[in-house]
């Protein structure tokens, strides 16, 4: 565990500038078997303590590896020397933030680490399994990966705490070839947030997901090239999880507001059809644990959450306690740092749209001509809300019934427009969490939905 | 903390006291100073300090590879029996190997020391430039940095490699605004070692400022049609990077997926086409000197006058599948420039688009592309009529590489890599 060399050092801060002191560790610990070849095989770990002053409107920074009090005290002093600088030549003149009640947020977890030993153990009993079931694959691969964020955080104002974010998954990838010849590649993560013994027990506990995998793979053989243009589809939770994540998401991050985001002139007005509502969750989503729950984030601020858009209308932002201000609201909890080195930024944590009323399968049968979109294997939209996901698996729907499979494709649209679109929405909700968001840092969020039945343009061949 | 040479020496004598039979292993020393700009306004100077140390170890011919940042004694040596613990636990694979001996050499790149003072003031002036000049930009945000790296390389061959470079980047995420309208972000960036110029000036931070200026008015594109696709040097990049990922990279020769497996030799592009892998180029900023398995870099061709010259290969792939490593380990893509002028090669196309971003998944392994064209413009007639929205561009990674129809004289360097625009024939263009 990491230990506490930071706590000690409040008495050096600058009386009257917001400020920020992180002791941090990540672990990652990687095993990758292609084809039963060991091409990955590794441990990394960092460690280190930064520090972030914030005077008259401008940020100082500075960062160390090494988990000492000296390197507290030296990230302090350069952190506040280039607060200084660019407040002497910039001179924005702005107030410190409004504060927040002191306040300490305990450990939620302990990070276990586990011999490499396991993991390859592991991934050579589940690559066994799919060799030897299912020798026709043209490639198989299976990684296992774990990663490990802990932070001690101590703020000037604000909470002060100690917090963990492990998540351990399999990833499975198994390529195949259509009949007509065309490649072809599924995979599925399986796994979530904690420690590798928390989430698995046996390899035969993933057994049946690679026989779904495969069986999945192999209707798609027989799939067809869906017809191009602008259609009613059933988005599976998969895809509107990543449309609540990349299309909506990141055009209501605070400082993409100010960037000039698609959501700027939006607030308070009807940006989806009143049967959406969507929610950034900080570590309880609906009376659940969240895939990756945020309790307080670098800036001091407890983690609450943030809803985005309620029943159809735009009622908020994502802030860091900067643009809270900026915006006259309350911060909840966004600012988070990947590493010890980089400094907080606007993130989200556990995206969603909210389940509906609907049956799934009655949603399906109300589709006369259309598809139902299950898979996704990326997604990019840009501050307009225009966005791209390449589907990775779907089905015709004709006449309110699903028909064959479908080939790679991608859909494509507006994310205040299409939502506007959404007439039926599902009972149900799946998240995922096993990704990384890009944003000068990555960093692992959850994102997640229910089945919507929306149009979108989608690409055919 | 130790000097780079002493954290070396304990890791090579740990290595050795752990029973490693082979072992490389690399220090670095790496300071950063950045300048951020945010909604157009300075927020944010930094200054990084980070140590790290990277080992892979072989026993037994199974392979473990360790990375920490920790690089006192006591860490060092946990860190050592870490990467044999995980290699004693790998597969043995005979295909594992590291460099023979090269010898010892020190190389220096670039402005190891950085002048902070001008690099503010280069970064104040871009911005007041932008601001004058182009008053429609707002800028979501804006990095500026100095980084100097001093690396120090030894394997258990008897090779030593010490690396000492510095180089400055600028990066920029930005998009254009009038009115009700609003353009599609874009982003440009550039490393140099040299603060000689003003920003505006270095790599086609000029040009694409206007370009996204003029994005602000769209025009049509009707239905679907067969055409021309321009690719701007920003967007060649990142399709040559997909082509490299499908058909050239380590793991599509290991799985044996790629389609031009057979092709070593062979046409696989349009003759006008040559690729390099050139990280000593002098374009090229600071960039590798040895490669991941301890060779010195070396530059090469991976399609030469349209022939595929070489796989990206590293030493195990290469040793797995009997075809040869790659010169280097890095991707300073340079493409050779043709001998159209750029306004010719407009002037030349009857219906076609000019592809400024593409947006759009990684490509299935038999090089299928579908995605939406961003920051592109339509072409009639030889005349950029306007910017496009909502427009989709497929095609085939291949057979675009076999109907390029034109490359330009001017090429963009922005220090990573050096290209030149490219028009390719038989893109399906699909408006909404």
């Amino acid at each position: 565990m990491l230990e506490d060399f930071i706590s000690g050092k409040k008495s050096l801060f600058t009386t009257g500038v917001h400020t920020e002191l992180r002791a941090q560790e990540n672990k990652q610990r990687r095993v990758t078997l292609v084809q039963g070849n060991l091409t990955a095989n590794a441990r990394l770990e960092t460690a280190g303590v930064s520090a972030r002053v914030y005077k008259n409107g401008v940020y100082g920074f500075s960062s160390m590896a090494e988990c000492t009090g000296a390197a507290a005290e030296a990230v302090l002093k350069a952190a506040t020397e280039n607060a200084l600088f660019m407040d002497k030549h910039i001179q924005k003149g702005k107030d410190n933030f409004p504060s927040i009640a002191a306040g300490s947020t305990p450990l939620n977890k302990v990070i276990c680490d586990t011999e490499q030993k396991r993991y390859i153990e592991f991934v050579k009993e589940v690559d066994a399994y799919i060799s030897e079931k299912y020798p026709n694959l043209a490639s198989r691969s299976v990684v296992l990966s774990a990663d490990s964020m802990e932070k001690i955080i101590c703020t000037s104002d604000g909470y002060d705490g100690h917090v963990t974010l492990p998540r351990t998954y399999i990833y499975l990838f198994l390529n195949s070839e259509s009949t007509s010849g065309v490649p072809l590649e599924l995979y599925k993560p399986i796994g979530g947030y904690g420690n590798f013994d928390d989430i698995f027990k046996a390899p035969s506990q993933v057994y049946a997901d690679i026989d779904a995998l495969y069986e999945t793979l192999m209707q798609k053989r027989e799939g067809v090239y869906a017809e191009a243009g602008y259609k009613t589809v059933v988005l599976g939770g998969i895809l509107s999880g990543m449309l609540a994540h990349e299309a909506v998401g990141h055009t209501v991050e605070a400082d993409l507001v100010l960037g000039g985001s698609v959501a700027g002139p939006a607030l308070h007005k009807q940006v989806a059809s009143d049967l959406v509502t969507m929610v950034d969750f900080a570590h309880t989503a609906l009376g659940e644990e969240a895939p990756l729950p945020v309790y307080l984030d670098d800036e001091g601020t407890p983690a609450e959450d943030a809803v985005l858009i309620q029943d159809g209308i735009l009622q908020g932002y994502m802030n860091n306690r900067e643009s809270a201000e900026h915006f006259g609201v309350k911060p909840q909890g966004n600012a988070r740092a990947y590493g010890f080195s980089d400094e907080p930024l606007i993130r989200m944590r556990n995206t969603a749209v909210l389940p509906g009323k609907d049956k799934l399968e009655d949603i399906i049968a109300s589709v006369e001509d259309g598809y139902y979109l299950t898979n996704t294997n990326n997604g990019q939209a840009d501050t307009t809300g225009e966005f791209m996901f390449g589907v990775s698996m779907g089905y015709e729907i004709k006449n309110g019934k699903l028909g064959r499979a479908i080939l790679d494709t991608t859909i494509s649209g507006v994310a205040f427009d299409m939502l506007k679109t959404v007439d039926m929405v599902s009972d149900d909700m799946v998240w995922s969490s096993s990704g990384f968001c890009g944003k000068k840092q990555p960093m692992p969020v959850g994102m997640g939905g229910p089945a919507l039945r929306c149009k979108v343009m989608i690409g055919g061949r | 903390m130790e000097d780079i040479r002493s954290i070396a020496q304990i890791t090579g004598e740990a290595l050795k006291q752990e029973g490693a039979e082979k072992a490389q292993y690399t220090v670095t020393f790496k300071e950063t100073h950045e300048f951020n700009v945010d909604g157009g306004e300075f927020s944010l100077f930094r200054t990084l300090f980070d140590n790290s140390l990277s080992i892979t170890a072989f026993k037994n011919q199974k392979k473990g590879s360790a990375f920490t940042n920790k690089l006192d004694a006591a860490a060092i040596a946990g860190t050592v029996k870490e990467c044999l613990a995980s290699a004693d636990s790998g597969i043995a694979d005979s295909a594992y190997d590291i460099a023979p001996d090269q010898g010892k050499e020190c190389f220096r790149e670039g402005s190891y020391e950085p002048d902070a003072d001008k690099l503010f003031e280069r970064t104040r002036e871009l911005m007041e430039e932008i601001r004058t000049n182009h008053p429609k930009i707002v800028m979501e945000q804006m990095i500026v940095s100095h980084v100097k790296s001093h690396m120090l390389y030894q394997n258990t061959n008897g090779t030593e490699f010490e690396y000492f470079w510095g180089e400055y980047s600028i990066s920029m995420m930005y998009s254009a605004h009038e009115g009700d309208r609003t353009t599609s972000f874009f982003s440009s960036g550039v490393n140099t070692d040299k603060l000689d110029k003003p920003f505006i000036e270095l790599g086609s931070f000029e040009k694409d400022l206007c370009d996204v200026e003029a994005q602000l008015t769209t025009v049509p594109v009707e239905g679907k049609f067969e055409g021309v696709a321009v690719l701007t040097p920003s967007s060649l990049g990142s399709f040559i990077y997909s082509a490299i990922s499908n058909f050239v990279a380590d793991s599509v020769i290991l799985e044996k997926t790629s389609i031009w497996l057979d092709k070593l030799n062979t046409k696989v592009a349009d003759e006008s086409i040559t690729v390099s892998i050139a990280p000593t180029d002098s374009r090229i900023s600071c960039s590798e000197r040895f490669t991941h398995d301890g060779f010195k870099s070396e530059d090469y061709n991976i399609i030469e006058d349209g022939v595929l010259k070489s796989f990206m290969l590293s030493l195990y792939v290469a040793n797995k599948s009997g075809f040869e490593r790659a010169g280097n380990s890095s991707f300073a893509l340079i493409m050779k420039n043709g001998n159209t002028p750029y306004a010719d090669m407009i002037k030349n196309i009857k219906k076609g688009i000019i592809v400024g971003r593409f947006s759009g998944g990684q490509p299935g392994t038999n090089g299928d592309f579908s995605g939406i064209a961003k920051n592109s413009f339509l072409i009639e007639d030889g005349e950029i009529k306007g910017a496009v929205s909502e427009t989709m561009i497929n095609g085939n990674l291949a057979e675009m590489l076999n109907n390029v129809v034109a490359v330009s004289q001017e090429t963009v360097e922005d220090g990573n890599s050096v290209l030149p625009y490219i028009a390719v024939d038989k893109i399906v263009i699909s408006g909404k």
